[in-house]
Order: C-alpha cells, then structure tokens, then sequence
C-alpha cells in the first residue's frame, strides 16, 4: 500500500498531532537518538580519508532517502497513520509559517541562549532532551534566520539551476562538484561566507543552532527538510527521463575518490542497498 | 614520535587553559611555559591561542611533516580547554562538529565560527567524561559496521 508524504501546512490538526505523538514517543523509547547518533558517525568530510556515503558525495541523496524511510518506518510502528511530511521553505518562508507552530516544532529560539521555548519539542516541556550531541546542551536551539546577522532561504529561483542540470553528479564527486544535480542540490559552493552557502546547506544555516552541527537530527525539521531534498531528487528525476545515479561503476584505477564515494550497484553503508535500489520508491510512498 | 611530543605539549598547555586567572584576565592571553615559548601571533601556521567572545581557544599543528602523509596539516583546537574536532574538506579548508554545514580558511577561523555556534553557556563535551561520549558504533537499524567510525565528542 503506497502511502503519501504531504507538504506540512497541509496537515489537519489531528495529522500534525499524530506526527508530534510518534516522534515524542521515539524519543521516549530512546529510538530517536540512534538516529542522531548515525547521523554525526556519518558526517566524513571529503579532505578525510575513507569511504563518504552521507555527505559531500554522490550518495547524499540516496543514503538521506534511506535514512528518512528507516526513522519513517519506526513512526510508523508507533501509529500506521504517520508519513513524513515535507517542508517546502521556497513557499513557508518565515519565522512564523509553519512548521514554526505550536502545534507543530515550535518556535525559534530565545535570544540569550537560543533555547526553543515553544511548543512540544521545548525543553520545558518535560519530552525533548538532548542526550547525543557534540555539546553538553540539554535543550534544543534554533536561530531561525539568524537575526544577528540575517540570511534569507532560498527561493525557487535558486533550485532551478539543479534541477534544469541534467547530469546527476560528477567529477569530483565532492564538495568541489560544479557540474550536477547533487552538489547544487547539497549546496556546497565556491569560496566562503554568505554566498557559498546554497540550498540544503543554506537551509541548515538559516535554522541554526543545533541544524547547524553534526547534531543536526536533534531538530526533527531536519525530517521535513530532507523530504523536502528529497522530492527534489524526484521533480529531478521527472525532468530528465532516464538519468540516473553516477557513478555508475566504481571509479577507475587512480582516480583520486576511488574507493572513496558509492557507485550505483554498491552497497551503502551502513545498509545492505544500493543506489540503484532506491532511485525510484514509488512502491513505498508518493508525495502531495 | 614528534606527534607525541607535542600531544605531551599540549597537555600542559590544556593545564595552563584551564587557569582561571589567565581566562578571567579577558586579554589574550597566551599560553607562557611548554607551548608560549615564543609563539607567534595567533594563527601564524603553528598555533594560536586567544580569547574570543570570553572563550580561550587554543591550537597546535601536530603532524607538519609526518612520514606517509600528503604534507597536509592537522590540529588540535580546544575551546576552554575542550577538544574541538576539526575535519577538512577537499579544498583545504575547515569545519567543526559544531558548524558542520559551511568551512573555513584556517583552524582559527573555524574555531572562532565553533564559539559563534556555541553561544554564551555550551561547553564542548570531552570524548571520555562520564557518560559523555558515543558509546559505541550502533546503528538506527542495529547493524555494525566499519565505516566512519570516528570517535568524537558526543554526549550520549
């Protein structure tokens, strides 16, 4: 049975109060910090050494897709009525727009120590402490925007150049990739500062606080955003009739990433699945 | 052998850190004894050490010249005298835990960019304190596996 991620300001009151109960209840359990904690062991920048699955390579899409469906799954066996919503932030574009509700994430953070304050996932609230992350922070922060210094989302403007790019990555295979649908879908842009800082990648820096860090489950926005990443990775798909996932073979002998980024037919780690596996989910769920 | 040596360094410079006499001064004060004898400005290439935002934060270059390396440098960076973990990217530049979406020219870059992230009362969690790290290399569906296993500061 195919089920259905809808966009989160579409989501009835009792949809938005379903999906906080399942995540508060995984938390409880202690499932949601597993995810956390994978999340941060995944983070391998491309100047280190070894296989990168999660980030800065070519199987961001992919592992984030497989990363999304396990934590789907696990709300799931909490109440069968729960899919992931997405969080389209080219059209919900304020501090104030959903998700930033009550009912839903809460607000931003307060301005002394960041804390969110509001709605179910405030620390006050007795259900969301944060026990994996790389400070000793109980509470979850967020700096939506970043008043201190501001910096705007971006805006459908800016995904039209990925999605019109035909090829879905390419050489380097890193965060040094200016050709492809991935890296410009990641964000990583030339040089430093503001303008650098591009699409999903600006996405998490205009949350702040703990999106900002490796720790960045930690807010469960990062679901909605990387559903969001990831119908992306589908409108892509259904603009380029038949482009698939590159590399298509592992890298040859002597290629500096050899060995180093996941090619189509193999195994993403840490999962037994391959890029390939998870190109079209259409089986699984649809999106709204 | 070197990078042993200097891990010893740092150890005393992490003492010194710790003083509160020398945080509470508010300059910036340099580490005198093992690391201070005669560093350079901060961020000369070597080390740095300097208050920023009322955070003393500290790094040695560690494994200049190492045998089997590519000659790239890595640091140890402590803010307050907890550890920082810096990674690189492929074009040379730095990021933290902390501020893991965007890098930075230099170790001193992306440590001022930590204290940033890290506002007035985080402290950084120090890899072997209590209950305070990542435990092990479980999973989200329970698997093992080899990859990426990096131990870092986490609080579990």
């Amino acid at each position: 049975m195919v089920y259905t991620r809808k966009d989160v300001s579409t989501l009835t009151r009792s949809e938005r109060r379903r999906l906080v109960n399942a995540l508060l209840e995984l938390k409880r359990r202690g499932e949601y910090d597993e995810f956390v904690r994978m999340h941060i062991e995944y983070y391998t920048p491309d100047g280190e050494g070894g296989l990168r699955a999660a980030h800065m390579a070519p199987s961001f899409l992919p592992w984030h897709r497989k990363f999304l469906l396990d934590l789907e799954n696990a709300l799931r066996r909490v109440d069968e009525s729960v899919t992931l919503p997405y969080w389209d932030w080219t059209r919900n574009r304020t501090r104030t727009a959903v998700p930033w509700t009550d009912d839903l994430l809460g607000g931003t953070g307060r301005r002394s120590d960041r804390q969110v304050m509001s709605g179910p996932f405030a620390h006050r609230n007795g259900k969301w402490t944060i026990r994996v992350g790389v400070t000793d922070t109980k509470f979850l922060t967020r700096e939506l925007g970043r008043p201190r210094d501001p910096i705007a989302l971006p805006v459908a403007k800016d995904l039209e150049g990925a999605l019109n790019d035909p090829v879905y990555d390419a050489a380097p295979w890193h965060s040094g990739s200016t050709k492809g649908f991935r890296n410009k879908i990641e964000g990583w842009g030339p040089g430093r500062g503001p303008a650098s800082w591009r699409t999903h990648n600006r996405v998490h820096r205009w949350v702040g606080g703990h999106m900002m860090g490796g720790a960045s489950v930690n807010d469960p926005v990062f679901w909605m955003h990387h559903a969001f990443v990831d119908l992306l990775w589908l409108r892509w798909q259904r603009r380029h009739r038949g482009a698939r996932y590159l590399p298509a073979k592992p890298l040859a002998r002597g290629d500096a990433q050899r060995g180093r980024v996941v090619a189509r037919n193999q195994k993403m780690p840490p999962w037994d699945v391959t890029p390939a596996q998870l190109e079209d989910q259409s089986h699984i769920y649809r999106y709204a | 052998m070197r990078r042993r040596v200097l891990w010893g360094l740092f150890a005393s410079a992490f003492s010194v850190a710790l003083a509160p006499v020398l945080v509470a001064s508010g300059t910036s004060p340099r580490a005198s004894g093992a690391v201070g004898n005669g560093p350079g400005p901060a961020g000369d290439g070597e080390r740095f050490d300097e208050t920023y935002r009322g955070r003393r934060i500290a790094g040695v270059r560690y494994d200049a010249g190492r045998p089997g390396e590519d000659g790239r440098s890595a640091w140890h960076v402590t803010v307050d005298g907890r550890p920082l973990h810096l990674m690189r990217r492929a074009d040379g530049s730095w990021m933290s835990m902390v501020d893991h979406y965007q890098s930075y020219a230099t170790p001193l870059a992306a440590a001022r960019a930590a204290v940033d992230e890290l506002g007035p009362d985080a402290r950084l969690v120090t890899p072997g304190e209590g209950d305070s790290r990542m435990e092990d290399s479980r999973t989200a569906n329970g698997n093992g596996h080899a990859e990426g296993e990096h131990r870092r500061g986490v609080h579990a």
